[in-house]
């Protein structure tokens, strides 16, 4: 290896140490006084997190329950619409959380209203994918022999299924189930547009305490108590699927459908079923921007440009669709680059995995929290970066950070090392032969992530609340200010940002997947 | 014959087409019959019909003269070991072996008293509360086979069970499992491709071809 791979963890670190730590400490220095201290102990923050508790472990137990079957269908049994279901299921993850309560207060406003149930409801349909994609990666692997032989020793199907298969997933469930349970609890969007009084959660009231109350020592002792439950929860989660018991596993492989009819109802409704469920408040969104009153129209879409002018001026549409795609440039500049390094400087000897490890340290905090401490950071004098306009695409780039590693180093990793050496054989210098080797595999994940970190951008609500100048809002903050506003009109005009913001996402996803695609096929050529 | 414990008639197997062409068997009480052939014949997908985890494409098959070809699995009587002992994981040796007691009603105490007669049967005295993944190859394939044995089925369904072991310790299991097969009045079916193993423990031989 170059002798720069193993220094080029410096730029990584350093943002890190910038973008991460210095607001980190920044919050700290905040609570780090007497009566700082005390409001640790606030007992409405407390009674908060014990509400965002039960919200969190009843949203996790629906996800796990509508989630398992699904998992089971799509990642063990090979039928026509399986990559699309399984695709269809990953959907809602992808989409803006502000896209999601829309698309549900739009679903259920009318039946449900707002509070508990629907908050519960929106959190289980976007947590699906984490469900479906951890579990069934698991399930995948799993030998159906076990439950066989269960059965020969007497255990019903269900029996089978709860004294075999259950405990022998349980290190992935529960994996998926902190992940799960840390994104509900720390919930912002969802519960800012579709919540009421019993669905607070303690990021909202660190937005609260800090954005209308500007009580900022409260909001970082809040912030603080939210850091331990989060950490204190992914640590069990961990400790979960370390100590899970480990089973024989086989190569990922799709089966037959069950002979049987029950058998095959049961897989080809869970099929159908899952399409429905991802699609029909999709379908309810498209409805809200484009029907008024029964009949179609086109009202909203050319309100676009007028909604602004009021006596409230909330910002024009038009330009929350330019800042949000700027802001989604720069943050997949940016995360491709730092996520990049850090990914090379996984590939270095000995300390490449402490590198890896410390890159995703971001994911354990939550975007609110960030947020605030950049804010106390570099949002104030002496260091006033928020008139900049960079603080969006820089806290969105260490949002975005940990899923670039994610995707890169395991590429990078998986790539042929020897491949340096041949080419130093043929006469290369070490640079050069490094990127020999690792340079085309390199330019194809890079397009993948920093495209990824760019739909991340894009729908990102909780650090860019904090952020955001007031006169230039991103999409999905105007959306949560047209919901506020009373009257058809706005919601329509949010509805039809919200299906905007879709469009985006869904375009940039595909189209990451398309370029890698062709990226991966001239690299298999060469 | 009365001490008929497993009959197929016209039985056929396979997914979409018959594996081979359908055929009579009878397998009476502490009878041992070798299916031999190579891979892919289809001596496994024969096991897990009648086994009842493949549904068959003709035929009837009966244990203890009750017709089982559409039974539910649990129902059949039928103990099966594969060559890997997939041993549960989460629960340790003596859970393993009461397992299926535990699935026809005993209580805890009753099948784990059962169990440790079982285990010092097959010469695992001592390693009740073992975790599996501590077992040998060898031992982890006896408590398996224990296991299966431990709800008493009238067929025992065995396939390649010792063939990722190396050749002396299956030379020796080979004999020691056919007698406790036959002391246990067990009709039992082995699958192996090794003709020398299929001669050591089998009563019958029954070659496969495709």
């Amino acid at each position: 290896m170059p002798v720069w791979v193993g220094r080029v963890w410096v730029v990584p670190a350093a943002f890190l140490v910038a973008f991460l730590v210095v607001p980190l400490l920044a919050l700290a220095q905040r609570t780090w006084s007497s009566t700082a201290l005390l409001r640790l102990l606030d007992g409405q923050t407390w009674q908060i997190a014990a509400l965002a508790t039960v919200q969190a472990l009843i949203s996790t137990a629906l996800a796990l329950a509508v989630g398992l079957p699904i998992a089971n269908v799509v990642s063990r049994y090979r039928f026509p619409g399986r990559a699309l279901t399984q695709a269809l299921a990953t959907v809602p993850f992808v989409l803006p959380t502000v896209v999601v309560a829309l698309a549900m207060r739009s679903l259920l406003g009318a039946s449900l209203g707002q509070g508990f149930a629907v908050v519960v409801l929106a959190h289980a349909y976007v947590n699906l994918a984490v469900v479906v994609r951890i579990v069934g990666a698991r399930w995948a692997q799993h030998d159906a022999r076990y439950e066989a032989t269960a059965r020969t020793l007497g255990a019903s199907p269900w029996r089978a299924f709860t004294t075999v298969t259950l405990p022998m997933l349980r290190g992935s469930i529960l994996s998926a189930a902190a992940v799960v349970f840390v994104f509900c609890f720390t919930s912002l969007g969802i519960v800012l547009i579709l919540g009421d009084s019993s669905t607070r959660t303690l990021e909202s009231r660190i937005l609260r305490q800090a954005s209308l109350l500007l009580d900022f020592p409260g909001a970082a002792a809040t912030a603080v108590v939210q850091l331990l439950v989060v950490s204190a929860v992914l640590g069990l989660g961990a400790y979960a699927a370390r100590t899970a018991p480990a089973e024989r596993l086989q190569p990922a492989s799709l089966r037959r459908l069950p002979r049987s009819r029950k058998g095959r109802v049961a897989v080809i409704g869970t099929a159908i079923a899952t399409i429905a469920i991802v699609l029909v408040p999709i379908a309810a969104l498209l409805r809200a921007a484009f029907v008024d009153n029964g009949s179609l129209t086109l009202a909203f879409w050319r309100a676009m440009s007028t909604i602004d002018a009021g006596t409230t001026r909330i910002g024009s549409p038009l330009d929350a669709v330019g800042t949000s795609l700027a802001y989604a440039l720069l943050t997949a500049a940016i995360a491709g680059l730092v996520g990049g390094m850090a990914a090379i400087a996984a590939l270095a000897p000995r300390v490449g995995w402490v590198v890896g490890a410390i890159a995703i340290a971001p994911l354990g905090i939550s975007a609110a929290t960030l947020g605030l401490g950049t804010v106390l950071a570099y949002g104030r004098p002496p260091i006033d970066v928020r008139a900049t306009g960079m603080l969006v695409p820089l806290a969105h780039a260490l949002v975005a950070v940990p899923l670039v590693v994610a995707v890169a180093a395991p590429a990078l990793r998986a790539a042929d090392s020897r491949l340096v050496l041949v080419a130093q054989t043929l006469g290369a210098t070490r640079s050069r032969a490094f990127w020999t080797a690792y340079g085309p595999i390199l330019r194809v994940v890079m397009i993948a992530a920093a495209g990824l970190a760019g739909a991340v951008s894009l729908g990102e609500f909780g650090a860019a609340s904090f952020l955001a100048r007031a006169d230039n809002p991103t999409v999905p903050l105007l959306i949560v200010r047209l919901l506020a506003r009373p009257g058809a009109l706005s919601y329509g005009v949010a509805a039809g940002l919200a299906v905007v913001l879709v469009a985006l996402t869904l375009l940039l996803v595909l189209a990451v997947d398309r370029l890698g695609r062709t990226a991966r096929v001239e690299l298999a050529a060469t | 014959m009365s001490d008929v414990r497993l009959r197929t008639r016209a039985l056929t197997v396979g997914y979409d087409r018959p594996l081979f062409p359908s055929f009579d068997l009878d397998v009476a009480a502490g009878e041992i019959v070798a299916i031999l052939g190579a891979s892919g014949t289809g001596k496994s997908t024969l096991l897990n019909t009648i086994a009842g985890i493949t549904p068959p494409l003709s035929g009837t098959a009966s244990i203890d003269g009750v017709d089982v070809t559409h039974a539910p699995i649990q129902q059949r009587r039928c103990g099966l070991v594969f060559q890997e002992p997939l041993l549960f994981p989460h629960l340790d040796v003596l859970d393993n072996v009461s397992y299926g007691l535990r699935r026809h009603g005993a209580t805890k105490d009753a099948s784990h008293i059962q169990a440790r007669a079982l285990l010092s049967w097959v010469g695992l005295a001592g390693y009740e509360h073992r975790s599996v993944q501590q077992l040998s190859g060898g031992q982890a394939q006896r408590v398996a086979l224990a296991r299966a044995l431990a709800p008493e089925p009238a067929v025992m369904l065995l396939d390649e069970p010792f063939s990722a072991l190396d050749v002396e310790l299956r030379q020796r299991l080979v004999l020691e499992v056919g007698a406790v097969l036959r002391e246990r009045g067990c009709a039992a079916l082995y699958v192996t491709h090794d003709p020398i193993e299929a001669e050591t423990i089998a009563d019958r031989v029954l070659r496969i071809s495709a």
